[in-house]
């Protein structure tokens, strides 16, 4: 009854005020990237980014080709680490670990964060196997079956394989084989899960599944997705970095231009690129 | 980039304003039926609705179109908000209008106050003015612009407020009473028409600041812009 009596002294303004200041709710950061700068050989492609990854949210990041976005998504798990021109600037933390310090394992690294590409690459072996792979190599082969009965339940999979876990993954559609790319991953319980492009080659309809998934992922674990697809970033997550291009005389090279709440990315960016880009007058 | 896109925006603007040009005329008409107890011009502004109605629809289905195949973001999408509610405005000034109109006609064998009449011409004219600057604020992205129309509203209704302290003097008279109730409508009518151009007033600041906000608040009047 009080509520009743104090509602019309709150006005619309404030309500928005108030709005604003609870989705800022503090969240544990995953990642804290300090001055990062990535490059391949002399070539920059990624320079100054500055950015916190917070836990159980979806980060988006955009931006135009070459803007340096799959460099940055791979660098949180190093990814990078196989290419041997790679060498990279500045401080990626995670939970105050940092990630290319002294004696962290890249395996282990990878079990924490693990990743989706852009193609389905299932192994030529059955859906089961594609599954269980990870954890035999890690060792976890307890309990193997309930544990692929789980990654694949978890990737939205399970009612369509579980009478087939035998047969090959090859025979998968588009959109199952990306599925059982994110069952793969989530099947050694990471914390964060990196997807590039994972959707920009499926259909609508695989596109629309692999969205929904990610959002009842991202209660248990941490999303960070690349994607090309700037309504896809609109519709499935919280935050959103965009990149864009840079230059000097040394070069192009991908910045961080502004990362803020999604709606206000798509609704009232700060930055003219942000606004440009994503009104589609970019370039 | 998205050339057609722009176009269309831009095309729906231009309807827009087109759609506001034609509300003053409807009510330009309706004032002078009202003054000078014309009949006839009262059912041309009657019938003028139908293409202020026209321009309504244009603009909303093309909205509806363009949220469907553009999804506009950003300034776009804060342009395409407010034409949506800047059309609705746009609308309800034409039926008020209109209702001025059909008031007109019921009284136009009553002979009128002199005073009374002034008054409302005053309102008129106060209302076409804000129109004219919601709009002009709309299409010149002017902030300021669209802020000064809480003041010029203040004008109308302090005009209004004249209006009632007349209405009070001659509403026991002989043979006027209906003719003064249905002009306090007319009277409440302009005052609405300002409050609309008020608030397309507010959607050229939302398009411009991105922030909701109502330059007056009737429950909290002391926060005014």
């Amino acid at each position: 009854m009080s509520e009743m009596v104090t509602m019309p002294t709150m006005r619309p303004v404030d309500v928005a005020a108030r709005r604003d200041a609870e989705s800022q709710t503090t969240r544990e950061t995953v990642f804290d990237i300090q001055g990062l700068q990535a490059s391949y050989g002399s070539n920059v492609a990624v320079k100054g980014v500055d950015l916190e990854i917070y836990q159980n949210l979806i980060t988006a990041v955009i931006g135009p080709s070459g803007c340096g976005k799959s460099t940055f998504i791979r660098c949180l798990n190093r990814m990078n680490d196989e290419v041997p021109s790679f060498r990279h600037e500045g401080k990626i933390l995670y939970h105050g670990i940092d990630l290319y310090g002294d004696g962290v394992e890249p395996v282990e690294v990878r079990r924490r964060i693990g990743m989706v590409f852009q193609k389905a690459n299932p192994f030529p072996k059955s859906i089961y196997d594609n599954v269980a792979w990870a954890p035999r190599v890690l060792g976890l082969k307890k309990n193997l079956d309930e544990r692929v009965e789980k990654a694949l339940q978890g990737a939205a999979l399970w009612d369509e394989v579980k009478d087939r876990l035998k047969r090959s993954a090859l025979g998968l559609s588009g959109g199952q084989q990306q599925r059982l790319c994110i069952a793969r991953a989530i099947a050694v319980e990471p914390e964060v899960l990196l997807l590039d492009e994972p959707a920009s080659a499926l259909d609508p309809i695989a596109t629309q599944r692999i969205e929904e998934l990610m959002h009842g992922l991202k209660e248990e674990y941490t999303i960070v997705i690349v994607t090309h697809n700037m309504q896809q970033a609109a519709r499935v997550a919280d935050r959103t970095a965009f990149f864009s291009i840079d230059s000097d005389e040394s070069g192009r090279y991908g910045v961080l231009v502004e990362y803020d709440e999604t709606p206000k990315i798509f609704t009232a960016p700060s930055d003219k690129r942000t606004e440009d880009y994503v009104t589609g007058r970019f370039g | 980039m998205r050339v057609s896109f722009q176009e269309e925006l831009d095309q729906l603007e231009a309807t827009l304003q087109e759609e506001g040009s034609l509300v003053l005329r409807v009510l330009r008409g309706s004032l002078n039926a009202l003054a000078q107890r014309d009949v006839e011009l009262a059912d041309d502004v009657i019938a003028f609705d139908d293409d202020v109605d026209e321009h309504y629809l244009q603009i909303e289905e093309g909205i509806q179109s363009l949220l469907a195949r553009q999804t506009p973001v950003a300034t776009d999408l804060r342009l395409v908000l407010a034409m949506l509610h800047t059309n609705l405005h746009l609308e309800r000034m034409a039926d008020y209008s209109v209702t001025i109109a059909k008031l007109t006609k019921l009284v136009a064998d009553v002979e009128p106050d002199p005073l009374l009449l002034q008054s409302l011409e005053e309102m008129g004219e106060r209302a076409e003015e804000m129109i004219r600057v919601a709009l002009d604020a709309f299409a010149n992205r002017d902030l300021q612009a669209a802020e000064s129309l809480v003041d010029l509203d203040e004008l109308i209704d302090r005009s209004n407020r004249r209006f009632v302290d007349r209405v009070i003097e001659i509403v026991g008279e002989a043979g006027m009473r209906e003719w003064v109730l249905r002009m306090v409508l007319v009277s409440r009518t302009l005052e609405r028409i300002g409050d609309h151009a008020v608030d397309i007033g507010e959607q050229v600041a939302y398009l411009l600041t991105a922030e909701f906000r109502e330059f007056t608040d009737a429950s909290h009047p002391e926060q005014h812009a």
